[in-house]
């Protein structure tokens, strides 16, 4: 069994582990039982000790079904040594009836004594502050406070009965079971089995239950005497079934207390009951049987009445309180008196004498701590599954990057090959601005085929003088700049010649002309056909004043007064910026 | 009592949220650092294969005119004039001597024709030539193939002016621009 210390003892981190220790090994988390009253638990033991007799039931809650418990001893309840043996014996029964849990209720009915409160302290309202004052610090409740709290423990119940003088009284037992409660409580812990222990005072419990089984009477006040072997308890109730006093006489070894009569009498007196109804409730084996008769030839004005609790099956008479303290008020039925509500309700008659100390408790988580560990152990999952896929994703993402053809690039390569591109780009340049300079757009060797062309040999024409002047247009800021191609011949013309100028002076004509010095000299300076080239003729005739007619035989070629005719020929091709032949104005790179 | 609910509540949820809240951040930011880096990679990288696409292209294009290139370069680093004459003199050994003579040679420094146009170095060739016109043609072809840089400025052909004594030879006046590096 693992030790676990007090968590005050240990820093953060430890609470955390010892939290989570429990959490992992114990059922703290899973099973509610360990958090829960032995009364509220399904399977209970009832352990009743009162002096001679010790007597134990098993009571499955659900089924409100009694059975016989294991039998117990004096020595198993007392002896530190056989305690152990006796808890591990009480656990393998309750393990045999399947249970989940086991409450034990241990009822004390070998001792029952009534201390004072402080007269000072005779407030009704004040009953609940002084209820936990008799848990944590008796001495301060007490009227006498002699005695050692450490043997002892003390409960308040009060005295609802108006005129009863005090608002109620304490019951006083000895700690003399604490251990073997404790040791049930560490077996359970030792098996991971929720042991709940639970001690009551038997007494208390049986005056909560006359309000089943007692015939109080209205308007008639009433005594109880509750006749357990090892002391008497007298109570007294008033007209309307209130309590207003608790005593308890020690029977001293005798079978029943010498001062019985007495008491009563006297107390009777004191309380001013005049003839109350007299209850006997006998709980305990082989007591006084003549004691209704005593009683009866005592106070022979009084109803003296023997009453007996109905028991079910295999819960002797004389034992009634383990079946007291686990029957509910039946719903709807209004208590008998305000006494028997609040001892139920409020359980003043339940209250636990021997609880498991504060400083055993904190030892372990609360409830709420174990269900916030486990399900913080969720949250944790979960918040690990979201960061698993958190990371997942980032990792794919990463993955991507990684894997993308870009992440491997090289960035000097970069600059390598804007460096290529630089050096190509200048030498594109460079041979574009050289193709464009050293274009075929003016040659002289095709001007001449054109001469040759428009005025083929015998073809009544005499060329007097070829010129052909190319200019460059002046566009200043421009890239390139068009330019101008003219022709000029001059010359003479016989009439067959006329004819062929007149043609030449056309558009189509001189047109068709250059088409054709495109096609056989391949140089496309002569092409037409583009829009951004124009070209323009003009042709001029006169007569030759130095003509002379002459027989055609009789005339030669190079005789121009045979030629009726001068002519002036003037052909312009203009070149526009655009032309692809434009030439380009800034300087090679 | 609740002695353990603050150790629980620590140790149980604030400081694994922390933890794993500092992982996922330092996750978060790892990728944003190695997204922010791949995006100037993808810049780069980028731009490096446009660049690379680009030469591609612009190499396939130019790679048939390098030997052009080569061959223009070879000529515009030969100083115009001579190399104009040393082309005429290899061209007259092909022609007929009678039908082809360079009778004058001029060159100029200072822009004329196209070159005072554009920015390009330039000089200007005066050259008079006598000859019958097919072999002049035939000179000029070979000379302006041999020499693309030369751009005809004006050509005049003129008879000869003796009328008394016709002769087939003709007068050829041309000015060039020779185009220079």
């Amino acid at each position: 069994m693992a030790t676990y210390r007090h968590p005050a003892s240990l820093n953060a981190l430890q609470r955390f582990k010892q939290a989570r220790f429990m959490l992992r090994h114990t059922t703290r988390a899973s099973n509610p039982a360990w958090y829960q009253e032995a009364f509220d638990l399904d399977f209970q033991l009832h352990i009743r000790v009162d002096g001679p007799a010790i007597s134990t039931f098993f009571f499955a809650r659900r089924k409100a079904h009694w059975s016989e418990g294991p039998t117990l001893s004096e020595t198993d309840l007392r002896d530190p040594e056989k305690m152990a043996a006796c808890a591990e014996k009480i656990l393998t029964q309750a393990s045999s009836f399947k249970a989940s849990s086991l409450g034990v209720i241990l009822h004390l009915a070998d001792e029952f004594a009534t201390a004072e409160l402080k007269p000072a302290l005779d407030n009704p309202a004040a009953l609940p502050d002084l209820r936990e004052a008799a848990f944590h610090k008796p001495a301060t409740i007490l009227d006498d406070s002699s005695v050692p709290p450490e043997q002892n423990c003390w409960r308040v119940v009060p005295y609802p009965a108006q005129g009863s003088g005090v608002i109620g009284t304490t019951i006083t037992l000895t700690r003399q079971y604490a251990p073997f409660l404790a040791a049930l409580r560490q077996a359970g812990e030792a098996h991971n089995f929720p042991l709940i222990t639970h001690a009551l005072s038997a007494p208390l419990v049986a005056i909560m239950g006359l309000a089943q089984c007692a015939p109080f009477a209205p308007g008639k006040s009433a005594v109880a005497i509750l006749q357990y072997p090892w002391f008497t308890a007298l109570v007294f109730f008033n007209d309307h079934a209130d309590l207003l006093l608790i005593r308890t006489l020690q029977h001293h070894h005798l079978r029943h207390a010498p001062n019985l009569r007495h008491a009563l009498a006297t107390t009777h007196a004191s309380l001013e009951l005049t003839d109350p109804d007299i209850f006997i409730l006998t709980l305990g084996l082989d007591l006084d049987p003549g004691l209704q008769g005593e009683l009866s030839s005592a106070f022979p004005l009084s109803r003296v009445t023997l009453v007996t609790p109905p028991m079910p099956q295999g819960i002797p008479a004389w034992c009634p309180e383990p079946v007291i303290a686990t029957t509910p008020q039946p719903k709807g039925e209004p208590a008998r008196s305000l006494t028997f509500g609040i001892l139920r309700d409020e359980k003043w008659a339940l209250q636990d004498f021997l609880p498991t100390p504060k400083e055993v408790i904190e030892i372990y988580p609360s409830r709420a701590e174990m269900m916030l560990l486990r399900g913080l152990r969720l949250g944790r999952l979960g918040l690990f599954a979201v960061g698993v896929l958190v990371l997942v994703w980032i990792a794919l993402g990463i993955l991507d990057i990684v894997r993308s053809a870009a992440w491997t690039f090289n960035p000097s390569e970069a600059s390598f090959v804007k460096g290529r591109l630089s050096n190509l780009t200048n030498e594109r340049q460079k041979s574009q601005h050289w193709d464009n300079l050293l274009e075929d757009r003016s040659k002289a060797w095709t001007s001449m085929e054109l001469l040759s062309r428009l005025f083929p040999e015998r073809c009544g024409v005499l060329v007097k003088s070829f010129a052909h002047t190319v200019r460059a247009d002046t566009a200043p800021g421009q890239a390139k700049i068009g330019f101008v191609k003219e022709w000029k011949i001059t010359g003479l013309a016989r009439d067959e010649a006329v004819d062929h100028l007149n043609v030449l002076n056309t558009q189509d004509g001189i047109a068709a002309q250059f088409n054709e010095i495109a096609r056989v000299t391949g140089n496309p300076a002569f092409n037409p056909a583009l829009r951004t080239r124009s070209l323009a003729v003009n042709v001029r005739t006169q007569e030759n004043g130095s003509f002379k007619l002459q027989p055609l035989d009789e005339t030669y070629d190079i005789d121009e007064s045979s030629y009726p005719f001068n002519f002036d020929l003037t052909i312009t091709q203009r070149f526009e910026a655009t032309d692809p032949m434009a030439i380009t104005v800034s300087k090679a790179p | 009592m609740n002695l353990y609910r603050q150790s629980i509540a620590l140790f149980g949820i604030v400081l694994p949220a922390l933890a794993c809240a500092l992982l996922v951040a330092l996750g978060l930011t790892l990728k944003s650092r190695m997204l922010d880096s791949l995006n100037n990679k993808q810049a780069l990288f980028k731009t490096y294969e446009t660049n690379r696409v680009k030469a591609l292209e612009i190499e396939s294009a130019i790679i048939l005119q390098r030997p052009h290139i080569a061959h223009w370069t070879a000529l515009l680093a030969e100083e115009s004039s001579s190399a104009v004459n040393t082309h005429l003199r290899a061209i007259a050994e092909t022609l007929p001597s009678k039908e082809f003579q360079k009778t004058a040679f001029e060159r100029s420094t200072s822009r004329g024709g196209f070159g005072s146009a554009t920015a390009q170095n330039s000089s200007q060739l005066r050259i008079v030539f006598r000859g019958t016109f097919r072999t002049m043609q035939r000179a000029f072809l070979e000379l302006e193939s041999r020499m693309p840089q030369l751009q005809l400025q004006e050509l005049r052909i003129d008879p000869n002016p003796n009328q008394q004594t016709p002769s087939p030879l003709l007068n050829f006046q041309v000015n060039y621009t020779a185009w220079e590096n």
